[in-house]
Parts: structure tokens; sequence; C-alpha cells
């Protein structure tokens, strides 16, 4: 017992040596492995604990505002709330996106579906899910909130339109694609785009995207581990913040108020109006019908209804001032006067007699009017658009030639609107036959050339800078929308002057008025095919157009076919005659209610009424004084 | 007085130098040398514990509640360090041993369910947890067990194995609850206290293998679902970031984050801002590297070896085999807790819930370690001849029986 209590040990002495080593290893490896976290990796984990810590919330800049050329909006910005998920929060997305999709009554893969596209984003990353939700769905988010982790809704900006307006000039916008966005972010590697951006598709907001689309904007802000944003007070954090940067403004040639009559005179029809101002070439209103709802993206669109509409044989989608191609009819009549005049094939004496129709070998081609216009020199040929002095003329004169002056006016090639891809038209000759159709040139096919029908193809924008160069004696202005680009806080940054693409000096000054009288009594005579188109006080001239779309057998009534075969109503004209400086161009397509004189100049009327009705308006306005109305001239009676 | 100042010295040594080459130096005087720097170090512990529990409790109740855990366990620390002497343990060996592993079936029982497991009593206002108090119970049934069957060859299994019936006992009603952390913690205990022993080669080789098909068997028959995937998630943390190895992972964050010098005293954003898990239980340690860095968690790693050193003197200076084997039990209460929370922490060891010492919020835990310093203190005191009763119960002066033992 006592050896016991003296060396009380059946312990191994050296074992404690041992243990001492063991512990000192073993802190050693703890303590190593500390250094290898904290000191070695420390760098790493205070990155990933700060983007733990911090989420940076996109805040989208709003686009830039489109104004008309007296300051009004065209296309401006409202407030709308969007529904957003930020998956790192989310605890189980399937269920989350099935909720989603019950509680606002959405099909149950769409949320799925966006979630997808967005994989390869950062977890903290918003993606947006819906947009332009009401308030109704708002508040069934806000009150599901504890049950929808990671959903969000957040305030931004959406686009409102001014209905007035064609939305094919506008354009809309659409969500960009992970693979496009790649490319768009290629080219804009200082301010690139987000999944789920909205971006610029068609019409002006896709050729200003550059632009109008501004800078994003972020805020960081501090979250706790359930994705709670956490008081910045509490502790010392000092987040930085980018504000957005609005997209720059822009100011257009388009007169607003213009617009909303052109929008409203040409309601009902199909087809396009191009109104222009023939000194600058900028445009003052531009409609295509039929058209969309421009709020339709916003809204979405099913997949059925997009169909429907892309399907619809009046193209609803299409920008029918730039890129409607059509044969102008006896529009293009003009111009085969001034080619045959300055080519001197005839003089304004010259006359031919038409007895309603004309033939060419055994092909015959009629007249309008069947019962023919009888002896007609220039002046009538062109007030009453009479077909066969034009089939002599352009017999005499030759399909080429018409094409030599149809280029120098510009037409065939493209203008430079440079909006919702532009159309060349065509100006048929014979080497363009041979080289496309393997044919040569057929004698009989020259006639129909003349009167503006057979290959020729001219779109609205091309036929009302046809009209400009006539109206201001052969000077061609490139056709611009676009006025001015400035910054919000209003340094310019763009300022488009008007260009001159040339002066036509093939064609002399005395020609040019020997036709624009003959416009003119088109109008203003009581003999002409436009005088629907009259406005009073002002002396307009036009050309009246129709276009056969089929052969219809001679006597068919117009009535009985269906709407796609029914002819096209044109009219293109200016005024005032003595300085022009409005060209208004119609073309109503499948017009049920008449030709170019029935159908179309009473349009072109209420348009030119209205123009200068808001032109002695703005004069009132602008010497502050009350306006009385300017006594109607008596001017436009001389060509009776 | 010279000796006093020989010792001085000693301790001097000993803040650098490893303490091994000091507990040989037997300290005969009555002067709680050991018991001194263990209580200083435990103190400067407990405070930085406590400190960092305020923080990771980011004014909750929590901190408060564990002040009073802590009032209780100075009260136990002081009971077991001067009121009861070791030989108490020594007497009632099995009482104390079958008074918790009536406790351990009554949890099994009646036991409130916390995180899937049944560990928590509820007595009155009193909630705790019998398998922390089993740690103690074993390392004294340890004791007790080569305190009575001394042999002079090594044991061989034979030898051990009533005492491995016994240890089985209580060590199958932790594992049912299901406490693996705890189960495994004890079987560490234990096993610090074999090395101490001398043990057949064969038979030790035989048992080696033996653990391994138990280990092995268990792994495919007995560990639930959840402790394997803690088992798998130290392979690879990052597998899941938002389940199994979330808590490894934010742990590393929180850690690695802390850098050199810290985050700052409540500062931590991993802690504070919660994404770290179980941060005032068993990850309080990520709480502490992130807001301290490495040189705070650097100092708090001396200070526990320093303890854990104090034990082993103290250990080896025990007045007998129950004694010494007493006081490595309690170490290795410390040491195991320690090591395991801490390999735990930093992506070294499964998620096992094993708390921190001093540091980990929880009431019995506390005491617990507590006491366990208390109990090297009265070894230490004994082995001074410092008791004159076993335990305030008897009348009987222990000294005085000690030393006619002795004679």
């Amino acid at each position: 017992m006592k050896k016991m209590s003296r060396s009380p040990h059946l312990l191994i002495e050296s074992r404690f040596f041992a243990a001492s080593i063991v512990i000192v290893i073993a802190a050693l490896i703890l303590w190593l492995r500390l250094w290898q976290l904290q000191i070695y990796r420390g760098d790493y984990y205070r990155r990933i604990s700060e983007n733990n810590r911090v989420r940076k919330i996109d805040v989208p800049a709003p686009r830039g505002i489109l104004y008309d050329a007296w300051g009004k909006i065209i296309l401006g910005n409202t407030a709308t709330s969007e529904l957003i998920v930020v998956p790192q929060y989310m605890k189980n997305q399937e269920k989350t996106f099935d909720v989603l999709a019950r509680l606002l009554h959405q099909p149950g893969d769409l949320f799925k579906r966006k979630y997808k596209r967005a994989k390869s984003l950062p977890k903290f990353m918003p993606i947006t899910m819906m947009r332009n939700l009401s308030l109704h769905e708002v508040s069934i988010i806000e009150s599901n909130r504890l049950f929808l982790p990671g959903v969000e809704v957040r305030t931004t900006a959406r686009r409102e339109y001014n209905t007035g307006t064609s939305p094919h000039t506008l354009g809309h916008l659409g969500e960009l694609s992970p693979s496009a966005m790649e490319e768009f972010n290629a080219k804009n590697k200082n301010n690139p785009y987000s999944i789920g951006d909205l971006v610029g598709r068609s019409g002006l907001e896709a050729r200003l995207e550059q632009y109008l689309r501004g800078q994003h904007g972020y805020t960081l802000i501090q979250v706790d581990a359930f994705g709670r944003a956490s008081n910045p007070t509490e502790h010392e954090w000092d987040l930085p913040l980018e504000a957005a940067k609005p997209g720059s403004n822009v100011q257009l040639t388009i007169d607003l108020e213009l617009q909303e009559t052109v929008s409203k005179a040409f309601s009902g029809k199909n087809g396009a109006v191009v109104v222009m101002d023939p000194n600058t070439g900028g445009i003052l209103a531009l409609t295509s019908l039929p058209s969309w709802d421009p709020y339709m993206y916003q809204r979405g669109l099913s997949p059925e209804e997009f169909r429907a509409m892309t399907l619809d044989p009046l193209h609803p989608f299409m920008d029918k001032t730039t890129s409607g191609e059509f044969a102008p009819g006896s529009t293009y009549k003009a111009l085969v006067a001034l080619a045959a005049l300055q080519d001197g094939i005839i003089t304004p004496n010259r006359s031919y007699i038409c007895n309603g129709s004309f033939s060419l070998g055994s092909q015959a081609f009629g007249c309008w009017k069947k019962g023919g216009h009888g002896t007609v020199s220039l002046h009538r040929a062109l007030m009453q658009s009479c077909d066969v002095y034009f089939y002599h003329v352009g017999i005499e004169l030759g399909v080429d030639r018409i094409a030599k002056y149809a280029r120098d006016f510009g037409l065939g090639s493209k203008l430079g609107l440079e909006i919702n891809m532009e159309r060349p038209g065509l100006v048929p000759t014979q080497e363009w036959k041979k080289s496309t159709h393997k044919e040569l040139w057929a004698a009989g096919e020259t006639p129909s050339v003349a009167i503006g029908q057979g290959y020729n193809l001219m779109t609205p924008l091309q036929l009302a800078a046809l009209y400009s160069a006539i109206a201001t004696r052969g000077k061609v202005w490139k056709p611009y929308i676009v006025k001015r680009i400035s910054t919000p806080a209003g340094i310019t940054l763009d300022e488009r002057t008007p260009t001159l693409v040339r002066t036509i000096d093939s064609v002399s000054l005395e020609n040019f008025e020997l036709v624009r009288s003959g416009l003119e009594a088109v109008v203003m005579d009581d003999e002409g095919t436009g005088k629907n188109a009259r406005v009073p006080g002002v002396r307009v001239a036009g050309k009246t157009g129709s276009v056969q779309v089929v052969n219809l057998k001679k006597n068919k009534n117009q009535s009985d076919v269906s709407i796609l075969w029914k002819e096209h109503a044109l009219f293109a004209s200016f005024a005032p005659v003595e300085n022009p400086e409005v060209v208004v161009v119609i073309i109503s397509e499948h017009d049920d209610k008449g030709g170019g004189g029935a159908s179309a100049a009473p349009v072109a009327g209420q348009i030119l009424r209205s123009y200068f009705d808001l032109k002695k308006r703005r004069a009132g306005l602008a010497i502050g004084a009350a306006v009385t109305p300017i006594p109607t001239s008596q001017e436009g009676a001389e060509h009776d | 007085m010279i000796d006093s100042r020989d010792q001085m010295v000693g301790v001097g040594a000993m803040a650098h130098a490893p303490v091994l080459l000091v507990p040989g130096q037997a300290i005969r005087e009555p002067t709680l040398i050991w018991s001194k720097i263990l209580m200083t170090v435990l103190f400067l512990l407990i405070s930085i514990g406590m400190t960092n529990l305020y923080s990771a409790a980011a004014g909750t109740s929590l901190f408060w509640s564990q002040l009073k855990n802590l009032a209780l366990a100075c009260v136990g620390f002081y009971v077991c360090g001067w009121i009861i002497s070791p030989r108490f343990y020594n007497s009632y060996a099995y009482w104390i041993y079958g008074a918790v592993c009536a406790q351990l079936v009554l949890v099994d029982i009646i036991g409130g369910i916390s995180m899937g497991a049944q560990r928590w009593l509820k007595v009155g206002p009193i909630v705790f947890q019998p398998s922390e108090l089993a740690k103690i119970a074993v390392s004294i049934i340890v004791a007790k067990y080569f305190y009575t069957s001394r042999l002079s060859q090594p044991y061989t299994l034979r030898d051990l194995l009533p005492l491995s019936l016994i240890i089985g006992v209580a060590f199958l009603l932790i594992f049912a609850q299901p406490d693996l952390g705890t189960a495994g913690v004890c079987a560490l205990i234990m096993t610090c206290q074999l090395c101490f022993i001398r043990i057949n080669g064969r038979s030790l080789a035989i048992a080696a293998t033996g653990g391994l098909t138990v280990v092995l068997g268990a792994w495919f028959f007995i560990l639930r679902d959840y402790q394997k995937l803690r088992v798998l998630n130290l392979i690879n943390p990052d597998m899941d970031s938002s389940n199994t190895g979330y808590n490894a992972l934010q742990s590393f964050i929180a850690i690695g984050s802390g850098k050199f010098l810290g985050k700052g005293f409540m500062a931590g954003t991993q802690t504070q801002l919660q994404f770290l898990p179980a941060r005032h239980t068993d990850f309080i340690f990520a709480v502490f590297s992130e807001e301290h860095g490495f040189l705070g968690t650097s100092v708090v790693f001396i200070l526990f070896v320093t303890l854990i050193y104090m034990g082993l003197a103290i250990a080896k200076n025990g007045k007998d085999v129950f004694a010494s084997l007493l006081a490595v039990g309690m170490t290795g209460i410390i040491f195991v807790s320690f090591a395991i929370n801490t390999a735990m922490v930093l992506g070294l060891f499964p998620v096992v819930g094993v708390p921190l010492p001093f540091f980990s919020y929880g009431g019995t835990a506390m005491i617990v370690f507590c006491a366990a310093m208390g109990i090297l203190v009265s070894i230490e005191r004994e082995s001074l001849d410092l008791f004159r009763k076993v335990s305030p119960f008897q009348r009987k002066s222990a000294n005085s029986r000690s030393s006619k033992q002795r004679s």
C-alpha cells in the first residue's frame, strides 16, 4: 500500500511525455489549419463573406424619351411594378414557381421557363419574371411574401405610348435572349446588358437603342442569411451606390398634332401615309395600317395571337411606309411626263386622241375612262389621268429612259431613313428584265410601266420623296425623322440637319412648272380627278392613282371580289403650290370606297387642312394675338 | 521560500516551453501551483468565452441565461475543488455511475426532443443533459476499475472485459438518444485514460481489429442518415451549399474572413447576419475566429494547451491510480472536446455535436467542464493532503484516514 501511494503509478510515466507530444501535434495541426484558412486564404474568404452579405441590386435606367418637333412627348415612361426572383434566396424553386403561377393565374411552366433562361446568372442577380403587374397582383404577392422566399416586386419604368403615333415608327421592346445578349455585349463592353433587359426590337426603339437605353445603376444592400435587408446603421457598413443613368432624349421631326389627325383621317383604311417637309426631307407624320396595340408586348403576347397576326394577309407587323412596296399607278405619270418633256418626246401642246383604249400589236390597253378622253394634251392628261396619253408617251420614250429619270429622282434605291428595314423599290429596265427574268423586254410591257403599273415598285416614302422633288423643282432631300439627340441634362449629342442628296438638273425648271401646273389642276380644276383634296385658301397639287392588284374582267363589279383583290387607292400631293411646304402621300390598300380620287384624295385633303390650320394657330400663338382667319384667296380658281 | 521560488522559475519556464519538462518535478509542498495556473487560465478562457458568446448571441437572452449557468458552474467548481475529495468518487464510483445511467435511461424514455434526438431531462425548472454528466461518470468508473484491479503484468482483453461491459451500458444509452458526438467523446476520454495503462500487445491488436469492424458495422447498419451525411460533408463541404455542407462552408467563410486581426468584436458579418449556423453552440469557435482573427485564435489555442498541460501535471502527481486516472479523464474531457470541436469547425472532422469548453452555450456542459476543472484542483489538493474530509457528509477527517493507511 505504501509503495503504491509513493509511486501510485501503474500509469506509465513515459506516456505523460508522449501525451504532451500528442497534444502539441494535435494543437499544431489545428493551428496550421487556422493559418491556412485565415492567413493563406484569408483574402479569398473575406471576399466570399462580402458577397455573402452584400447584394447588388440592379437599378434599370429609364429609357430616353421621344419628343415631337414641338416638344410634346410621343413616347415616355411611366411607373410599373414587375415581379423578380432572386435565386439565391429561393428555398424550393419548383414549389415557389408553382405557387406563383397559381396566384397570378399564369401557365404553370412560364416562370420555370424564364428561370431556366437565366440559369447562368449569379445567384444573387434578380430575374424579371413578369412585368406590368396590376395593383391586385402586387398585393397578392406582397401578402404571400412569407411563403415566397426570393420573390420580390420592384418598381420600374415602362414605356408609355402616344396612341396617335404609328407603333411601327416608334417600335417595340423585347427581352434580350441569352444568345442575342452575347452579341450585344460584344459591341457594348462598357455598358453590358443583362439577361431580361428590354431592348428595342423595331422602329426607332431599335435604331436609337444605343442612345435610348441609358446605363444600369446599382445599389448594394446588406442582407442577412435569410435575404432580409438589414439596417445599415446598425453596423457601420458603407456600401457604394451607382445611380442609373437615364437614356438620352430624342426629338423627332414628327408633328404630333398632325400625326394624330393623320391617324384619325386614315383610320379604317389599310396602307400607309407619309407626310413630309419637301424643303428638308423631315418626316412630319407616318402611319401604317393595319397596326398593332403598342401595349401588346407589355401585356405579353400568346403564341396563338402572334401567329394570327403574322398570318394576317394585311401584314399588321409590316411598316408599310418604308418596307411596303407598291406599284405607284397613276402617280407615276408625273415622272413619265417630266421625262417625256425633257427628252422632247412631247411638248405641252402635243396631243393624242384617247378613245378609251390603245392597241399595240395584238395587245389592247384600256383607259380607266372607257368612253375615252378625246383629244388630250399634257395638262389634261395629268388632270384627268388619261392612260392612253401615257401609253403613247411611254412607247415613244421607252422603258430605259423612264428608268433613267426615275433613278435621278432617287427611285429604285433606299433613301436612308433607316427604320424598319427600308426597301429599295424597283425601277424596271430592259437590262434588269434580262438579268432577273432571263427574258428580253417585251414592247407590250412598256405601256404598263408608263402608267406606273407592271414591274414598278415604290415605297410610300419614295413616292413622298418623288413628289417632294417635283414640289421643290428638283431638290432631292434625304428623308429624316430624328432631329436631335440630347442627354437628359440637355447636352446635344447629335443634331441631324437636312441633307440635300442632289439637285436634279437633268430636268429644266420650265418642264417642272408644266408638270406642276398639271398636278395643280388635278386638285384645283373642277374636272380634276383629285378635287376631293382641296383645302380652302390653299393651292394644292396632287396626283391620284388606282392600282389594279389583279386583272379583273372589265365590267366585273369591284364590290364582288375579295378585299385582297381590290384596287389600291393612291394620292400624292403637295401644297401650297407656289411655295410647297408639305407633301402628303396616301396609299390605301385594297380600298373598297373607290380609286385614288374618291378614296385617298379626301384623306389627303383632311391632312392638308389640318396642317394649315395648325400652322395658322401656331403663327397666331407666336405673335400672341387673337387670330382672325386669313381670308380665303381666290387663286385656286385660276385653273377653271 | 526557496522552494517556492524554484517553483516560480518552473512556472516561468513552462509558459514558454512545453510543460512536459516540468511535471516530473514532484511538488510536495502544499502549494497548489498547477491549480493556480489552471485557475488563471480558466478565468481567462471563461472571460473570453463569455464575451464571445455575448457577440454570438447578438442581443438575445442567451448570454444572460449562460451567465446564470456560469454562476452555477462556479459553485460546481468550488464544490468539486474544495469540498468533495477525490476519495469520495472512489468510494461511490458505482453509485455515481449507476445514477447517471439511470438518468440516461430516463432521457431515452421521457427526454425532450431537440434536433431529432432525445437529450434533455427536465426536473422542475432545471433542464439538463445527462449525457454530459456521463463524461465524468465514465472517467470515474474507469479510474475506479483500474484502482481496484491492479495487475503487475499488462492488461489483456479478458481483464478489460468487465470494464467494457460496464462502460458499454452508458455508451449504448447515449448512442440510442442518438448523440453520436457525446458517445464518441466518452469513448475518446476512456481511450485517453487507457493510454496510460499498460495493455497487452496482442490484445491491443485484436481490439484495434474489432474496433475497425465495429466502425464499419456502425457505418453500414447503425448510423442514421444524417449522421452519415455529416461524415460525408467532411469530404466535400461544397457538395451542396444549401443543405448539409452549408454549415461547414459558412464556417470556413467566417473563419477565413477573419484574417489576422479579425473583423472586431460584434462586427463579424457572418455571425451578426446569421450566415453562420449554430453560432452560439457548436460553431462558436468560428464566431471567435471571425471577429478576432488568427491572433485571437492563437491566444485561445495557447490557453487551451496550457490548461491541458496543467491537467497532465496534476495527473502525474496524483495521489494514487484512481486520482491520476481521474485527472487524465478530466483533462481528456477538455482536450477531446476542444480538439474535436475545433477540428469540426475547421473542417477537419465531421460535424458532430461537441461543444467547445467554456465557449459554447449550454448549461450542463458549462457546469460539467467547470466541475471537471474543480476535480483537477481537488486531485492536486488531495495529493498535497489538503483535504480534511472526504466529503462534507463525512465526520471523519480524510487526511487522518489516509495517513493511517499510509503508515
